[in-house]
């Protein structure tokens, strides 16, 4: 299924315009790129340096690009979550805490799973535990917005720190799930998942490429199924731009916030089970580090189209990939490539009022065929999680 | 017991110091209608300025001036993106704060020398008053920047309160900006102000951190308790004066991390860590619908007509 082209794309012909949705992007992109480089810069590396290292440590090595895509398709299905929840009208922050949960999850069942169970049951198996425990993790700050009418925010955001805690003390505990403790210098990490759950290997030559991408795609896929061409697609969008009207046509909008949240969560888990079955096949404290935020910013990035959040995942892969990779050949800290996601998110906001100050048009005009020219769409985009496209 | 009780009040309440602090201006911001998620960003950048500039010259005090004004920087920059570009608030500040944790830890490799000795701030104790039993101590055996703080944070609560007509305008633009507006109000500039407020108070709660109680930086070193701050205004209901209240039970949760074990009681780790989130779980979930928040809180302000 080939998504429609988005809004933007479709009323492209005509003068190029800077302050057009498109443009746009491709400005902060540049800016983003322009503030990294400047940034290696005072950290003593020239721009050739520089880009050379970003280059051979992502797109000019296929080992490296083979991670690089392996981390982009656990941030594209965080991504794909929060678009859901998004179009909800909710932001899910919490996407760290959801994934360690089900990196734990993952693990809980990956170590324990008898040798000789058969890929086929051994993988979704493990991959269900890690959604449930994501999902449940998520249907707490569900149930608190929905019951009591707390800020998703302020809970997702909160419960991170507490699923960080849990990650900690599962590795932390024999009881739990660390490896047997046979010396002092043994770490606080699991041990290995067993074959059976580890995410094969798509045999690409000398590429750690997993199935990992696939189940990306599949959920990117069901996702933009869910979103543009069911009901309850329908309806979350409704919910998203108003839910009081919502509320008055009969739509149970309790339920689908609810939905919607919990759903996210349910994928944040998977890409935690992705990457605990990815090498080194273990979980250890550290491994939630970073794909939260990576995910969140790549949600809020493709305003809801999912062909827009496969081309920034992978850009946002590489950037992680080429962040590491700055740090062994040119000597620059690895945060460079947080930093540079900051950026592009505060430089995509900051620059959203441009796409809103322009006249608005008639914007109950939904039913009725859209006028030709831009001007809906783009005063549209600029104001949330709003998405006309389905609506008509 | 008496010991425990005072040992666990010290901790607290210097654990809670900047929670405090930043909280309070917080709870002012909100008032005005300006949610700032970054106040973990400002206090880390707080934390890395003072300590580079306290190392460089050797005077803690400069180290604490260095890291208001980090803050106050921060501040700009969430203010220009909230309050005149009426970007998201929350998107921005959680950005910000991003930008602010992978900063400091980029900065700190290039500029930061680990073996150099940071200068801390010592403290000093009030003459009888420190020799209170239980509280004495935890009150008035403070770094001389502890005190300073309590005074500040106890004018911002005065004058910002419903009682002056600086509170009233707070509270009228962060209820009604169009209104306010029409009654003559500088919305924006209002706004602005208290963002930097905010960005002052977490880049000085950040120093206090930094200087008078870890004594050096450390990568991430603030862990959430911005976030903490940012919860402790919902929990203490947008006033002003409970949040001092509020700001003593977090720090409490935090304390509990190094009283517990001293005391022999031995609970794993990870749920001590856990405790202060747990608490400002339950505290937001109990609270908040028994609250009213500020009408406009991150709604932006447009003058109809101006663009």
């Amino acid at each position: 299924m080939i998504p429609r082209l988005p809004a933007s794309l479709r009323s492209l012909p005509g003068p190029p315009d800077p302050r057009h949705p498109l443009s746009l992007g491709l400005l902060c992109g540049a800016g983003a790129l322009l503030f990294t480089v400047l940034m290696a810069l005072t950290a003593g590396s020239s721009p050739g340096t520089t880009l050379n290292a970003l280059w051979s440590s992502t797109a000019g090595n296929t080992f490296a690009l083979g991670a690089a895509v392996n981390t982009a398709a656990a941030i594209l299905l965080i991504a794909c979550g929060f678009v859901i929840a998004y179009r909800a009208g909710l932001v899910n922050v919490g996407g760290e805490g959801q994934f360690a949960l089900g990196a734990i999850g993952a693990t809980a069942v990956g170590v324990h799973l008898p040798e000789g169970t058969p890929v086929l049951i051994a993988l979704p198996l493990t991959l269900a535990a890690a959604a449930l425990l994501g999902a449940v993790w998520a249907a707490i700050a569900a149930g608190l917005l929905v019951r009591r009418g707390v800020n998703e925010i302020i809970t997702t955001l909160l419960l991170n720190f507490v699923g960080l805690a849990l990650l900690m003390l599962v590795v932390h505990y024999e009881q739990l799930l660390r490896q047997p403790v046979t010396s002092a210098e043994t770490l606080p990490r699991s041990e290995p998942l067993v074959e059976a759950a580890r995410m094969p290997l798509l045999g690409v030559s000398g590429s750690p490429l997993t199935v990992a991408v696939v189940v990306a795609l599949l959920g990117a896929a069901g996702t933009a199924f869910l979103l543009k061409r069911t009901a309850t697609g329908l309806r979350l969008s409704a919910v998203g731009h108003n839910p009081h009207a919502s509320r008055r046509l009969g739509v149970r909008v309790g339920g689908l916030r609810f939905g919607g949240l919990t759903a996210a969560g349910a994928f944040a888990g998977v890409a935690g089970g992705t990457v605990v079955g990815s090498a080194p096949y273990v979980l250890s404290d550290d491994i939630a580090a970073g794909y939260g935020f990576t995910g969140l910013v790549a949600g809020l990035l493709a305003r809801g189209s999912l062909l827009a959040a496969v081309a920034i995942t992978s850009a946002l892969g590489l950037l992680v990939a080429g962040g590491i990779g700055m740090q062994m050949a040119a000597g620059v800290p690895a945060t460079i490539s947080q930093m540079a996601e900051a950026v592009l998110v505060l430089l995509v906001a900051g620059t959203a009022v441009l796409v809103r100050a322009r006249p608005r048009a008639p914007r109950r005009a939904a039913p009725v065929p859209p006028p030709p020219g831009p001007v809906p769409e783009t005063a549209v985009q600029g104001s949330g999680p709003a998405e006309k496209e389905a609506l008509r | 017991m008496i010991h425990t009780l005072t040992e666990l009040l010290v901790m607290s309440v210097a654990l809670g110091i900047p929670i405090l602090v930043a909280a309070t201006a917080e709870a002012v911001s909100e008032r005005a209608g300006v949610l700032n998620m970054s106040v973990e960003g400002m206090m880390i950048t707080g934390c890395l300025a003072s300590v580079l500039v306290a190392v460089q010259t050797g005077s803690p005090w400069a180290g604490v001036l260095a890291g208001a004004l980090a803050g106050v920087l921060v501040g700009a920059l969430q203010g220009l993106l909230s309050v005149v570009w009426r970007a998201d608030q929350i998107v921005t500040g959680l950005a910000i704060t991003m930008l602010a944790l992978a900063g400091t830890v980029f900065a700190a490799r290039l500029l930061l020398d680990r073996d150099a000795a940071t200068p801390g701030l010592g403290r000093t104790a009030v003459p009888l008053l420190s020799e209170i039993p239980v509280v004495g101590r935890a009150l008035f055996d403070l770094p001389l920047l502890g005190y300073v703080l309590f005074a500040g944070v106890a004018a911002v609560t005065v004058l910002t309160s419903r009682r002056t007509a600086w509170g009233l305008a707070v509270d009228a633009v962060g209820e009604d900006a169009v209104k306010a507006d029409w009654a003559g109000l500088p919305v924006l500039r209002i706004r602005y102000l208290v963002v930097l407020l905010v960005g002052g108070a977490g880049g000085l709660s950040g120093a206090y951190l930094a200087l008078a109680q870890v004594r050096t930086f450390t990568d991430h070193m603030t862990a959430g308790i911005g976030y903490l701050a940012v919860v402790a205004v919902i929990a203490a209901r947008w006033r002003t004066g409970r949040v001092a209240l509020v700001a003593l039970v977090f720090g409490a949760a935090q304390a509990l991390q190094f009283t517990l074990p001293a005391m022999g009681v031995s609970v794993p780790v990870a749920f001590l860590v856990a405790l202060p989130y747990v608490l400002a779980l339950v505290a937001v979930a109990g609270l908040v619908s028994r609250s009213r928040r500020p009408s406009a809180l991150t709604v932006p302000f447009v003058r109809a007509g101006g663009g």
